[in-house]
């Protein structure tokens, strides 16, 4: 079989998408009654949990508390059916506590952290099934936790991934299109400001790209901003209707 | 807007485990159908080539029609094509790659009447596999569902027909649908295209080779050839270092036996090889043909064998045993096979009794390829004896392990053997040159010009361009008659008494708009092409004739390059670039311009420009254009003198100069003595190349097309410094300075043949100077050996070359980079650059092959009708320049001819020539030194050559059925011949002459060879001038493109 096409003469990409198109998001808040906030997120066939606890007071050593500031501890886990083949371990790899350590970063320069010193807030995010763009959907799912929580923040962080096949930047990478092997870049933007809460990069690209997949990514992501608003939006309306206002 | 939708797929991985993956697909309502029928164009997007509207019906191929006959479907006949996407992915995933291009190149040709429907992503299309549904039947399914939908899209209007191998679909759908039709390719061919007579051959003709190759998969023979390895090991084996990758060149003179992997970027370096890799024998080559990319393993140092240095003849398998062949070279086998490299073939068929001795099995047929690099293939037909006599052009299917020549099928005929038109069309198909007249969509792009309505400067332009028409003199220089003028010049002092000197060149890219029909055409031809007794443009007339062509008198627009120059240290202070409107003053000749130049005024009657003038301004006129004249030389010389000290090579000298042109035409029509004038002109553009090229980098550095000509290695010149070592000369290779000094030292005033013998070495053991993106590139690479400048690229034609159009908008776009976006948009990427490179640099290279081909048969079909034994001028004088064992190498500088002429013959006789000079062949042995070779009879008499001797050969005509004619040289005698060799310049003239004589003598017999000859000596010149018999400049360029040409060659004689 001839390598994969990754995007077509006609525009098109092996799942029927256009360069700068979206696959379908949906997602729900407060799916857990326990927890302080939860969401869950399908971005296509990328499904993700964000479990939100907190602000609470430090669990475990007391040292580790920031004296003017609430301490961010994210978890990042992979459920073993989420992959093709079966994972070994859910979490505890090199990969999940580096993915762990992104979305702390993230939600670090998102949450107002200094309005809760010494305290902390977990941040779980478990990922169901992965078809490409993980960290975007974790990211997103946990946004919507932690409002579910009602954890002040500066404003959403919204994630997405962008590719470069062919001279055109591929917004929302599928899984296909992230094994391919190509540049693939992820980026979380506050939409409101336009300011990045992330960029991560690992593969080359040539510094004239650059600004071009940079600006298909942020489009993705102002996307994604306007699809989350909307789930917010619906989700608060729902909550006044049951508290009767 | 989307829709989702989920797919399952369930794969086998490596281990052999099953997986299932799910996959997203999402469909949307509007995919770009492209027919002009569309009820609603705007929502269906359709921006790209619409379908045209003058078919009867629309044609949508299966998936299988698409596999297996996509050569018919090529035809341009055959209009109004939908390709839908599930086709086109089933042609994707079986049948690779290749197949996959040629049918997205089909799509993007805008000749070709056929579009894509993407039918998976459009919501009504789409139809999910169902479960245990055969993959076969749910495409069918998809394309038939598609059709249906289609027909209904465009309201009904059009009836669509659905071309299917598949028997069962014909029966089930066939009548489902009213006015959407599905029957079978070859009823679809019998009932829509019944005068198509091409397409119908070529449909037997797949269909016979498939069904061969059905039964011969059956019955499984010996295996002729080792498997190929899987890709996976091959790429882990370069990686490693086992094997390496190159490109494999047959050796032309022992196609059969030896072949040269020239190894290709990194591995070179990494395995610490120099040279090329030989591949010895039909058996190690492993079914690889000329031009594949291939995979070599070494053999151990014990089975390394040597090229051979004697001279042998193709038809003859290698007989000359106990030649002792040079030294072992590495040696290696080809164990797989990266890319092939199969194109069309121009074939012969074997005469009537060659087919009896192949014996029964007459549907398959082993045919000979015009080019011997090509083994030969077989190919299954019934109508072997009809194209017997004609040359026909065939295709490679397959080359099973199993089988000892490739199989392939019949495509279209050519023409006849020995006719001129069907010799013609051979070499352009061998050269992979299509040349059809331009179509009416790209000639409608084309400005209005007729004499009711001319062409005319638009206003608008006026205002956007600087004006020259009154301030500057123009003023082109050119051979005589020249119609399509690139290039003016200009010069004048400023009013702070400095010099602007200007180079204005004919502003191609303001008619030729970036992706037009006109520009993808002349992208495609990338050149235009030269044969000896035709030309085939890269642009059409209107152009490259009249509205590029910067003549004497009318308003034209140009790019144009001015530098300012300080009026007496020429040094330059300014440069401008820049879109102007000009008016050629005058168009000179070179001599015209050469006369003024001297001083001779009086020639100033011969310019058409100064006939209706009065005395008085006439003069004062002429006095303008003669320090204009002067001043340009001036500068010129300076120039070139600062050029000098960096190193430029002088080998544009005037004997290379000469005897090149020797080449392209048997008589010389350049004039003996270059003038001054023509350097002037050409120093002049190479400067404004130089400074275009210093541009266009600063402001794009990754992605201008520049042109680089590499240092060449150092062991190409061996035999260069062994030939002059013979004579006595030292000849030091080690920079451009140094050569081009030690060339000109070496001189001998006795035989000037010697110097033109060792600067044309000089030339071939050059590298071929080759367009390249900087991008792609570390800088300093860029530099042009030749020329000895740092950058330097093609400006200066952009009528007949391809390269110089995106030049002009790399330009263009760098003077105008911070006003509009847009046109930056139109540049290439540089991997886009890159790729377009190496196209015009292989177009370009084919240009060149052609018209040596051309040429060659020009010679031939001129020698053909002589009697070698009676005729006069068959006898000539030549120059033994390269020894071999069992002959020598003569060149004749009266034809322009090298050849190899043998000491001994087939059945090992030796050539001992006689005091009345006559040679006979007599039993013997040679014996070879350095510099000499000694033929001794066995009665003791013997004779030496030595190199540079001059020699009386005979030239004759050897008559190939299957390949082109050659020209075949005999020894007379080891005298030189003495009644011409004396004056060669009153001997060219004189026969020249002659040869009018005869043709006048010979009019009524139109189709002679000879006759043709002559006409293409005197149409030629007027026809040519346009470009050919141009400036030195150019000339000078082709050298350097010339200079590998012949090395790839080389390795037999």
């Amino acid at each position: 079989m001839a390598g994969l096409e990754l995007l077509s003469d006609q525009g098109y990409r092996i799942d029927g998408r256009r360069a700068g198109e979206l696959r379908k998001i949906q997602a729900r808040m407060g799916v857990f009654a326990q927890a302080d906030g939860s969401a869950y997120i399908e971005q296509g066939n990328t499904k993700a949990l964000a479990v939100v606890y907190g602000p609470h007071e430090i669990r475990g050593s007391r040292s580790r508390a920031l004296p003017d500031r609430a301490l961010v501890n994210c978890q990042y886990s992979s459920a073993t059916f989420s992959t093709g083949e079966r994972k070994r371990r859910p979490h505890g790899d090199r990969k999940s506590c580096e993915m762990g350590l992104q979305l702390r970063q993230t939600f670090e320069a998102a949450i107002l952290t200094k309005l809760h010193p010494r305290s902390q807030i977990d941040i779980y995010v478990q990922v169901l099934q992965a078809d490409g763009g993980t960290y975007a959907a974790c990211v997103n799912a946990a946004t919507l936790a932690v409002m579910d929580a009602g954890i002040p923040m500066r404003d959403f962080v919204c994630a997405c991934s962008a590719g470069f096949v062919d001279g055109t930047a591929l917004a929302d990478l599928s899984h296909v299109e992230e094994a391919a092997g190509g540049p693939q870049l992820a980026l979380a933007l506050l939409p409101a400001s336009g300011q990045i809460a992330l960029l991560e990069m690992d593969a080359r690209l040539h510094e004239d790209h650059l600004e071009q997949v940079l600006e298909a990514a942020a489009q993705a992501a102002r996307d994604v901003h306007t699809l989350l608003d909307q789930v917010v939006r619906q989700h608060v309306q729902e909550a006044s209707i049951l508290l009767g206002d | 807007m989307l829709q989702k939708q989920e797919k399952v797929l369930l794969l086998r991985t490596f281990q052999g485990r099953t997986l299932r993956i799910v996959r997203e697909h999402y469909l949307r309502p509007c995919v770009p159908c492209n027919s002009p029928l569309c009820p609603q164009p705007a929502a269906c997007c359709n921006d790209g080539k619409l379908l045209s509207t003058e078919v009867t019906h629309y044609m949508i191929p299966d998936w299988k029609v698409v596999q297996d006959y996509l050569e018919i479907l090529e035809f341009p006949e055959l209009k109004g094509i939908i390709f839908m996407q599930t086709a086109c992915q089933a042609v994707q995933h079986q049948r690779g790659r290749r197949q996959y291009n040629k049918l997205r190149n089909l799509l993007k040709d805008a000749r070709h009447d056929c579009v894509l429907f993407a039918n998976e992503f459009q919501q009504h299309c789409y139809l999910p596999r169902e479960k245990g549904e055969a993959m076969e039947k749910w495409q069918t399914r998809s394309i038939y569902n598609a059709a249906v939908w289609y027909y209904h899209h465009c309201q009904s209007r059009m009836p669509i027909v659905m071309v299917t191998e598949d028997q069962e679909a014909i029966q089930q759908y066939g009548s489902e649908t009213e006015r959407v039709f599905v029957i079978s390719f070859k009823h679809y061919l019998d009932n829509f295209w019944p005068d198509l007579k091409a397409a119908h051959e070529l449909c037997d003709s797949i269909l016979q080779s498939r069904r061969e190759r059905e039964s011969e998969s059956q019955e499984t023979h010996g295996k002729e050839y080792p498997e190929h390895l899987p890709l996976e090991v091959l790429e882990a084996g370069i990686k490693s270092g086992r094997y390496i990758q190159g490109i494999l060149n047959v050796n032309k003179h022992r196609a059969q036996i030896e072949a040269f992997v020239r190894l290709q970027g990194a591995s070179s370096k990494d395995s610490g090889l120099v040279s090329d890799i030989l591949i010895h024998g039909m058996k190690a080559r492993n079914r690889s043909i000329h031009g594949d990319v291939v995979v070599v393993e070494l053999l151990p140092k014990s089975e390394w064998k040597g090229r051979t240095a004697a001279l042998c003849e193709n038809d003859s398998e290698d007989k000359a045993s106990g030649e002792s062949p040079s030294e072992p070279m590495s040696t290696g086998r080809v164990v797989g096979i990266l890319q092939k490299n199969w194109r069309d073939y121009v074939v012969t068929f074997p005469s009537k009794e060659e087919v009896q001795s192949q014996g029964k099995n007459a549907q398959k047929i082993l045919v000979t390829p015009w080019d011997y690099r090509i083994p030969k293939i077989r190919i299954s037909t019934q109508q072997a004896e009809a194209l017997q006599d004609f040359r026909v052009v065939v295709r490679i299917d397959s080359w099973e392990s199993t089988s000892v020549y490739p199989n392939g099928h019949f495509v279209r005929v050519l023409g006849k053997i020995g006719d001129l038109e069907g010799e013609i069309a051979t070499i352009l198909v061998e050269n992979s040159i299509s040349v059809v007249p331009f179509s009416e969509a790209q000639m409608c792009e084309m400005p209005v010009n007729t004499p009711e309505n001319p062409w005319k400067v638009c206003p608008e332009e006026e205002r956007k361009r600087k004006d020259l028409r009154d301030t500057h003199l123009v003023f082109s220089i050119d051979p005589k008659g020249c119609e399509d003028v690139d290039d003016t010049l200009s010069v004048r002092t400023l009013t702070n008494g400095d010099l602007e000197l200007g180079v204005h060149i004919a502003d191609v890219t303001h008619f030729v708009a970036p992706n037009s029909y006109i520009d993808v055409e002349a992208r495609t031809r990338a050149t235009t092409y030269y044969l000896a007794d035709r030309r085939y443009d890269m642009l059409p007339s209107i152009l490259s004739a009249h509205l590029c062509s910067l003549l004497g008198g009318v308003d034209r627009y140009a790019v144009s390059v001015m530098w300012q120059l300080d009026k007496t240290s020429y040094e330059i202070k300014k440069v401008w670039y820049g879109r102007t409107i000009i008016r050629s003053a005058y168009k000179l000749s070179y001599e015209v311009a050469q006369e003024l130049l001297d001083g001779n005024l009086s020639i100033a009657d011969d310019i058409p420009e100064f006939k209706d003038l009065e005395e008085k301004s006439r003069e004062a006129k002429l006095e303008e254009l003669v320090w204009a004249i002067g001043k340009l030389t001036d500068i010129a010389r300076h120039i070139r003198a600062k050029r000098d000290q960096c190193g430029a090579l002088e080998l544009e000298g005037v004997e290379v100069r000469v005897q090149l042109d020797d080449k392209k035409n048997i008589h010389d029509l350049i004039p003996k003595q270059p003038l001054e004038v023509h350097e002037t002109v050409a120093e002049c553009m190479i400067l404004a190349n130089h400074w275009v090229a210093k541009k266009i980098w600063e402001s794009f550095p990754h992605q201008a097309l520049l042109r680089q000509h590499p240092p060449p290695h150092q062991e190409f010149f061996s035999e260069l410094r062994e030939c002059a070592k013979a004579k006595g000369f030292i000849i030091d290779t080690r920079s451009n300075k140094t050569l081009a000094d030690s060339l000109d030292d070496a001189n001998d005033p006795s035989d000037p043949v010697v110097n033109r013998l060792l600067r044309s070495m000089a030339t071939q053991a050059m590298s071929n100077a080759l367009y390249f993106s900087t991008g792609s590139c570390a800088e300093e690479e860029f530099q042009h050996y030749g020329l000895a400048l740092d950058k330097y690229t093609h400006f200066t034609s952009p009528i007949r070359r391809y390269s110089d159009i995106i030049v002009h908008r790399l330009l263009m776009a760098a003077i105008s980079k911070d006003k509009k976006m847009e046109i930056k948009e139109n540049l290439f990427s540089n991997k886009d650059l890159e790729e377009l490179c190496r196209h015009i640099n292989n177009r370009n290279r084919a240009a060149q092959y052609s018209q040596k081909q051309s040429t060659e048969l020009f010679q031939c079909m001129y020698f053909k009708d002589k009697d070698p034994e009676t005729e006069e001028r068959c006898i000539a004088d030549g120059v033994i320049y390269s020894i071999r064992t069992n002959g020598v190498l003569v060149f004749i500088p009266r034809f322009g001819i090298k050849g190899a002429a043998y000491l001994k013959n087939k059945d090992g006789l030796v050539i001992s020539c006689g005091p009345e000079s006559c040679s006979e062949w007599k039993p013997g042995s040679l014996q070879r030194f350095q510099n000499k070779i000694t033929s001794t009879t066995t009665g003791g008499k013997s004779i030496t050559f030595h190199l540079f001797d001059h020699i009386t050969v005979r030239i004759s005509v050897q008559a190939l059925r299957c390949h082109s004619d050659t020209i075949k040289l005999e020894i007379v005698s080891n005298q030189p011949y003495m009644t011409r060799n004396t004056e060669l310049s009153h001997q060219s003239s004189f026969l020249k002459s002659e040869l009018v004589k005869e043709v006048t003598r010979s009019v009524e017999e139109a189709q002679l060879a000879q006759e043709v000859q002559v006409k293409v000596l005197q149409e030629d010149y007027q026809e040519y001038c346009q470009t050919k018999g141009r400036s030195l400049y150019m000339l000078l360029e082709e050298i350097r493109d010339l200079a590998l040409l012949d090395v790839s060659d080389n390795y037999g004689i």
